[in-house]
C-alpha cells in the first residue's frame, strides 16, 4: 500500500472517530497515526471542530404553554387509561363471578328440589342443558352490549 | 466521582419516575414531561424542522405514552423508547404531509429563517458570542438541509448524546446501519458547510 492510500485509510475514519464511534484498536491506530502526521492531523482538526459544534448547536425550547398544555392533556389521558384498565378489569371480574355463581347455583336447585344425593347425580338432565344455554345466552348478550356501550363511549370521548 | 454520582442519581430517579408513572402517578409524569421536554422538543424539532409542527408532535408523543406506559417493559432503556414513539409519530406525519421529504433534502430556501436563525436572534448578544452563534447558526442550518435520516442520527449522537446502540435502538437498525449513515451524515455535512463558507474553521 503506498503512502497516499495509507493517508486516504486513516482519513475515512475521521467521521466516525469524530462522533467517538470506533472501535478500540481502530481509535488506537488512528492516535497514532495523527502524532506522526502533520496535514492528518490538521484535517482532523477541523472535524473535531465540526463535532464541537455540533454539540453546541443552541437547544430550542418548547413554550411553557405548550409544555403546560401536554401537561394537563397527558394527566387527562393518563386518568382515562387507568380508568379503561380498572373498568376492563372489574368488568372481566364480574364475569367470572357470575359464572361461577351460575355453576354454583345448579347443585343449589338440586339441592333444594331434590334432596342431598340429587347435589351427587353425575347425569345431566334436560333441564341443566337448557339452564346452561339459557345462562350462555344471557351472559353473551350482556357482554357483547357491555362491548358495545364501551365502544361507543370511547368514540363518544374521541371527537369530544 | 461527582459526575459518576449525579448519572446514577439521574438515572435511579428516572427509573423511579417511570415505575410510579406506570403505576399511574401524575406527578411522575410532570417530572418526565419536564426532564425530557427540551430534549424532545429539540429532537421533534430536527426532524420536521417546523416548530408548529414539532409542538404539535411534541403534545401526541406524551399523550401516546400516556397511553401506552402501562405496556411499556422497564427492562428496556425509557430514553430509546420515548425517542422511538416520538420518531414514529413524526415520520408518519412527513409521510403523510410531505412524502418527498423522507429521502430527499430540504428545498433551498436561503431567504427563509431556519428554527435555529430564530432562537439566535431572539436575544441580544455580547460581540465575542456573535460569531460563534453564527457558526453554530450555519451549522444548524446546513444540519437542516440534511435529508431526515441523516438528520436523525446526527442529532441523536450529537445533541442527546445516545449510544451507537441506544440509536440503533431508536431507529430499529442494526448498528452498522446507524454507523454507515452517521458517516454519510458527517461527511455531507462537511460538504455542505464548506460550500456554503468556502475556507474557514471546518476545511
Amino acid at each position: 500500500m503506498n503512502t497516499r492510500d495509507l493517508h486516504r485509510q486513516f482519513r475515512d475514519l475521521f467521521p466516525l472517530a469524530s462522533a467517538a464511534a470506533l472501535d478500540p484498536r481502530q481509535e488506537r491506530l488512528l492516535d497514532q497515526h495523527l502524532r506522526s502526521c502533520p496535514s492528518c492531523a490538521a484535517e482532523w482538526d477541523a472535524w473535531r471542530a465540526l463535532a464541537d459544534g455540533l454539540r453546541r448547536i443552541p437547544t430550542p425550547q418548547p413554550s411553557p404553554r405548550l409544555v403546560e398544555r401536554t401537561r394537563r392533556l397527558a394527566e387527562a389521558r393518563l386518568s382515562e387509561a387507568a380508568e379503561h384498565r380498572w373498568n376492563r378489569s372489574v368488568l372481566i371480574l364480574l364475569l367470572v363471578f357470575s359464572w361461577v355463581l351460575t355453576l354454583l347455583s345448579w347443585p343449589l336447585v338440586r339441592f333444594a328440589s331434590g334432596g342431598l344425593l340429587g347435589m351427587m347425580d353425575v347425569h345431566f338432565a334436560r333441564g341443566w342443558y337448557a339452564f346452561a344455554l339459557f345462562m350462555t345466552l344471557t351472559w353473551l348478550g350482556g357482554g357483547a352490549a357491555a362491548a358495545l356501550l364501551s365502544l361507543q363511549h370511547r368514540r363518544a370521548r374521541r371527537f369530544a | 466521582m461527582s459526575a459518576i454520582t449525579c448519572a446514577w442519581e439521574g438515572l435511579v430517579g428516572l427509573q423511579g419516575e417511570v415505575a410510579q408513572l406506570r403505576r399511574g402517578n401524575l406527578d411522575a409524569l410532570s417530572q418526565l414531561i419536564a426532564r425530557y421536554q427540551n430534549r424532545l422538543y429539540r429532537y421533534l424539532l430536527r426532524l420536521v424542522r417546523n416548530p408548529a409542527e414539532a409542538e404539535d408532535l411534541f403534545q401526541q408523543t406524551w399523550l401516546r405514552v400516556a397511553e401506552k406506559i402501562s405496556s411499556f417493559d422497564p427492562r428496556r432503556n425509557f430514553d430509546s423508547w420515548l425517542f422511538t414513539v416520538a420518531r414514529n409519530l413524526a415520520l408518519d406525519h412527513l409521510r403523510r404531509i410531505r412524502p418527498h421529504s423522507l429521502d430527499e433534502p430540504f428545498a433551498s430556501d436561503s431567504g427563509s429563517e431556519t428554527p435555529a436563525d430564530r432562537l439566535l436572534s431572539r436575544e441580544m448578544l455580547p460581540l465575542d458570542r456573535i460569531l460563534e452563534s453564527e457558526r453554530s447558526g450555519r451549522l444548524a442550518a446546513a444540519l437542516l438541509e440534511l435529508p431526515v435520516v441523516y438528520r436523525e442520527v446526527v442529532s441523536l449522537r450529537f445533541e442527546e448524546e445516545m449510544k451507537l446502540e441506544e440509536i440503533a435502538q431508536v431507529l430499529g437498525a442494526p448498528l452498522s446501519t446507524v454507523k454507515s449513515r452517521l458517516r454519510r451524515s458527517l461527511e455531507q455535512l462537511r460538504l455542505s458547510l464548506e460550500s456554503r463558507g468556502g475556507p474557514g474553521e471546518w476545511s
